[in-house]
């Protein structure tokens, strides 16, 4: 552990480990990315000022395109909600930081170097020219061959880690460390919002994952499956609007919760049918899993799957219906002040209800059949979108004043707000004027060309307005009066009943709001001992008790560079590197016609485990919340509690991939396959697996009894029935190649998809039972050296991945060996 | 008027376009009526209820800082669900509305499909092909059909996924490699006025998903014929078809 240096030094930046650190730095980072993806926007509104018009080429146009959706999707509007979340959610909730501070910065720092990523891709041969959507089988290397292609589809994946991290982080924080007395129904409005945000984000991020992963192996090893006309574009689509839908809903929802507190704070009234929008809320995060179909009524599905998406689609609109009904009455006999972040809420109210109203025509299957793929589109879902991001620029001026202790100036803040909503209007609203014209096609009918021309002005107001922003925003925090801890006059939430700026460690005394409001309570001392019944103390099993917290950690950011490097490798290694198959391994030949790359790929895991091995001995504090709220899960400790959310998302990452070989499977014909493997080393490994699962569960049982010996056994032998594993599957892999010619691409005995199906899901096993082997060695290790005596809880967690990873195997096994 | 727009139309045949005209119609007239009430009602709102400066009637009990969440109950509550209930039926009527169009847009006109012609569209980087029902008759980027009979497309792709789509006709389908989807047109419900011989009508098929370089460009031509004209037409295409076949078998 080191001490955290002051905020001047550049050194803190890269060390910080506090929420409101990193939410600062996530905020400014994700208002970087509005820049870059606006510049794209600009790009685009400049090549349709006239139909045809040449200013970028086809391709160049494609990449601007696609880059503008994904920097605004992923890179900037998700990240400024979480910039916000990462400040407010823990003082909202009264807790003294995230639940897991340095999983917190590498979250943080996987993000913006997933960002860097994505900026190489442009000048590694130009960048994603698939649109957003990465529609297969464009997205595949044969149609899109650029090495940045596929570093811009790593970069993806890499912000998607991050947010799994996040994502993990945020539930466990809010599931383990509410104040005192703050049920679940208590909580915030925007606190609320992220839970279901976060909620929505385990499962839907998940799915993008393991479909980033597919992707990547067809892109870096040359798998099939996108290629594949056994419904491989059906399954992008599946896979990615099964992530696509709530990932509206994600970047939407934290900017509703902005909504729902402004509206509350600015008009001096509780919000109307409170329960009831918590409800809808809820209501539309398991929703959100079940409409994605509309994004593909005019493929071949059937009509009664269309009909049943078409209901849901519909009924999802109602919740949305209930909230902005509760957010209009609740202005209703206020006292309504008109400041710049209540026009910005206010303003995203008008724009989401306009964005709602066209959505329900898109809802209707015959005017989608018309609508898809045009400007109504492309407008609908930026009124939803952009228009819901409207309420994060009002929650940046609403919390401003919190963060810097500044006021921002009132008068630039209201004329940002008449000329972005000018702007925006401008932009959006004259495509839905000029609708009919193709979505990303420069040559269009010269019957639009006054819309366009339109939105193109608009754009540049639009963009421009920001500037207004960053200005007032620079120009208060260095001259801006003091703001005090409370600017507004009807504030509740506990941020703002402490300084502004907050002190490092948030609190004097412990939030509490077991007597119905909020007080700051000083326990005598931190005995742990606590016996109201209201919260659990785990301060007794832990042996420093008494350690102060920590702050600073090199390893996030050095883990998040190692992960870069290991990224930048894997881009160009299809190109720099061949593979030709001989008739046995030793005649097998790798020819490397540019080092860079291959090294790079090399140097990456390599650092990586070593950073994570740095990481996990560093003496780092985060103290636990000993007298907290955890209502659902009163009983687990913290985590274990994280352990369960990040092995949920799992669920769904292998879920992902076994849906992806039974739906190409079906498409192929069920009973067109057999296995292509033998049964008999499937079962042999099963046996292993399972046993494996038995000698860790025995590890844990040493540990606790003190026996070093066993302790070291067990663990021992769980290592090398990995590695039995691991060998009868090197051996069956060579077998299949060498002796049947089933390789990754080719399958004499029948579709070459299948054989891409079972060494990539396998793959993906494997991979999962090589990363359980280095960390059974590192606990081997540690284990030797005398840890675990005291607490074994690490054990438990690791047993926790293991059954995981066996119970995959329980369902990979039948799929593959048997059937 | 709901019903009798239905009613209109139970035994004669409609364009997809007359359809989707109707549809589109209905849906902008209520969306702009409940857009237009629900801002006003909310901006009026806004406005009455500003803060003016003068002091607070009695009754207002703003929240406190550091109170524990509650929400507004009574009669604001009631309001909420009234309105709740009235958005509800608007939607949900408008919803079984268009799905009874959807049934007939899916089924296309009932005719004796026996009459129709299929015709396949297959596209690829960056163009149309369309596979006509005599093998070997195929034309690039011009769809030439006779005005008198249904056409239905089968809608396919030889390399990425496209969309094929024709603004004017109001059709369009999803073109995925291994796939076929369908729909369907009839020049004779299209137009308003029958072609005479010699007379055309040309309209223009846009590709309408990402698809690579040249998306942009990637269009095509439909040309609705007079049925003579067809025929002349198409004779000479499977006559051009037959002596490309006896060529490769010599």
């Amino acid at each position: 552990m080191s001490e955290l240096p002051p905020t001047t030094s550049l050194r803190r930046w890269l060390v910080t480990t506090n929420h409101k650190d990193v939410g600062i730095m996530y905020t400014i980072t994700a208002l970087f990315f509005l820049i870059f993806g606006g510049v794209m926007a600009l790009l685009i509104r400049l090549q349709l000022w006239e139909p045809g018009a040449q200013i970028l080429s086809g391709l160049a146009y494609n990449e601007a395109v696609t880059a503008h959706g994904l920097v605004m999707v992923f890179w900037f509007l998700s990240p400024l909600g979480f910039g916000l979340a990462n400040y407010f959610v823990p003082l909202q909730i009264g807790a003294d930081d995230l639940a897991f501070p340095r999983l917190n910065a590498v979250s943080y720092w996987l993000y913006v170097l997933s960002g860097v990523m994505f900026a190489i891709s442009f000048f590694q041969g130009g960048t994603l020219s698939a649109g957003w959507t990465m529609y297969a089988p464009l997205n595949v290397p044969m149609y899109t061959p650029s090495i940045g292609s596929t570093g811009a589809i790593l970069a993806l994946a890499m912000f998607v880690a991050s947010t799994t991290a996040s994502t993990v982080n945020f539930l466990t924080s809010i599931h383990h460390s509410r104040a005192e007395g703050m049920g679940l129904m208590d909580m915030p409005m925007f606190t609320w919002s992220m839970l279901a945000t976060v909620w929505m984000m385990l499962f839907a991020f998940a799915a993008l994952l393991s479909v980033a992963v597919i992707l990547l192996s067809d892109r870096v090893f040359g798998s099939l499956y996108f290629s594949a006309t056994e419904g491989g574009s059906l399954l992008w689509g599946h896979l990615f609007w099964f992530f696509g839908h709530p990932e509206v809903y994600i970047v939407f929802f934290p900017a509703l919760g902005v909504m729902l507190e402004l509206f509350q704070t600015f008009s001096g009234r509780r919000l109307v049918g409170r329960k009831w929008a918590i409800i809808a809320i809820c209501l539309i995060s398991v929703q959100s899993f079940l409409v994605w179909m509309h994004h593909m009524f005019l493929t071949t599905i059937n009509l009664e799957i269309k009909t049943l998406m078409m209901a849901t689609t519909i009924g999802i609109s109602l919740p949305f219906d209930l909230l902005v009904f509760a957010l209009i009455y609740t202005l209703i006999k206020g006292r309504i002040q008109f400041t710049t972040p209540f026009l910005f809420a206010l303003g995203a109210l008008l724009l989401f209800i306009l964005g709602g109203i066209t959505g329900v025509f898109l809802g209707a299957i015959v005017l989608d059949y018309e609508f898809r793929g045009t400007y109504w589109v492309v407008a609908h879902f930026h009124y939803v979108m952009f228009g819901g991001a409207t309420a994060l620029f009002g929650g940046i001026y609403y919390w401003f004043p919190k963060v810097t202790g500044k006021m921002y100036d009132e008068f630039l803040g209201k004329v940002h707000f008449v000329v972005f909503f000018i702007g925006f209007n401008a932009v959006y609203f004259s495509m839905f004027l000029g609708w009919e014209t193709p979505r990303r096609v420069f040559e269009y009918d010269p019957a639009f060309q006054t819309f366009h021309q339109i939105g193109t002005i608009g754009a540049f107001v639009l963009g421009g307005s920001f500037f207004i922003m960053f200005y007032n925003l620079a120009k208060s925090y260095l001259y801006g009066e003091e703001a005090g801890a409370n600017p507004w006059d009807y504030t509740r939430t506990a941020e703002w009943a402490i300084p502004s700026p907050p002190p490092l460690e948030n609190w004097d005394g412990r939030p509490s709001y077991a007597s119905g409001k909020l007080e700051f309570v000083q326990d005598a001392v931190a005995d742990g001992g606590h016996a109201d019944g209201h919260g659990e103390s785990h301060l007794d099993e832990y042996p420093y008790w008494d350690k102060h917290p920590s702050h600073a950690s090199i390893w996030p950011f050095a883990f998040s560079v190692a992960t870069l490097i290991f990224m930048i490798g894997l881009s160009g290694v299809r190109d720099s590197v061949s593979l030709s198959l001989g008739e046995t391994l030793a005649t097998t030949a790798l020819s490397m016609s540019n080092p860079v790359y291959p090294v790079f790929a090399a140097v990456g895991p390599i650092l990586m485990v070593w950073t994570a091995v740095r990481w996990g001995t560093e003496d780092f504090y985060a103290p636990p919340t000993a007298i907290a709220e955890r209502w659902p899960f009163h009983g687990i400790e913290k985590v274990k509690l994280g352990m369960w959310f990040f092995l949920a998302s799992d669920v769904i990452v292998f879920g992902a991939f076994i849906s992806a070989a039974v739906f190409i499977r079906v498409n192929a014909g069920w009973m067109n396959w057999g296995p292509i493997t033998e049964p008999l080393p499937g079962l042999i490994n099963t046996f292993v697996l399972l046993t494996s699962s038995f000698t860790v569960i025995l590890a844990l049982v040493f540990a606790r009894r003190e026996n070093a010996k066993g302790l070291l056994a067990s663990l021992g032998a769980t290592i090398l029935l990995s590695f039995t594993f691991l060998g009868i599957k090197a051996w069956e892999w060579h077998h299949e190649v060498y002796d049947k010619g089933v390789t990754l691409t080719q399958n004499p005995h029948g579709d070459p998809i299948q054989a891409s199906i079972y060494y990539v899901t396998t793959g993906l096993h494997g991979f999962h039972v090589v990363i359980g082997v280095l960390i059974a060695g590192y606990l081997f290790v540690r284990a030797a050296r005398g840890y675990y005596r005291e607490d074994q809880r690490p054990l438990e967690y690791f047993g926790l991945y293991w059954h995981f990873v066996d119970i995959v195997w329980i369902f990979l096994f039948p799929l593959f060996y048997l059937f | 008027m709901i019903e009798s727009l239905i009613l209109q139309v139970a035994d004669e045949w409609r364009a997809q376009s007359a359809v989707f005209d109707e549809i589109f119609f209905v849906f902008l007239a209520l969306g702009t009526l409940v857009g237009t009430i629900v801002v006003s009602y909310t901006l009026y709102n806004a406005y009455k209820y500003r803060d003016d400066g003068s002091d607070p009637d009695e009754k207002f009990d703003p929240p406190v800082l550091g109170e524990l969440p509650t929400g507004q109950g009574g009669p604001k509550a009631k309001k909420l669900f009234l309105s709740f209930g009235l958005s509800a039926i608007v939607v949900i009527s408008l919803v079984v509305y268009a799905y009874g169009l959807l049934l007939y847009v899916e089924e296309g006109p009932a005719t004796d499909v026996e009459e129709d012609i299929e015709i396949t569209v297959e596209g690829y980087q960056f163009g149309w092909e369309f596979q006509y029902p005599d093998e070997g008759v195929t034309t690039q980027n011009t769809l030439r059909v006779p005005q008198d009979k249904v056409v239905q497309l089968r809608v396919t792709s030889r390399d990425v996924w496209h969309n094929f789509g024709v603004s004017e006709l109001r059709i369009k389908s999803d073109a995925i490699p291994g796939e076929y989807s369908e729909t369907w047109f009839s020049g004779q419900a299209h137009l308003e006025e029958p072609l005479e011989p010699g007379e055309t009508e040309t309209y223009t098929a846009e590709c309408f998903e990402l698809c690579g370089s040249g998306h942009s460009y990637m269009k095509a031509d439909v040309i609705i014929m007079h049925e003579e004209d067809y025929q002349d037409w198409y004779d000479e295409q499977l006559a051009d078809a037959e002596g490309e076949d006896t060529e490769g078998d010599g």
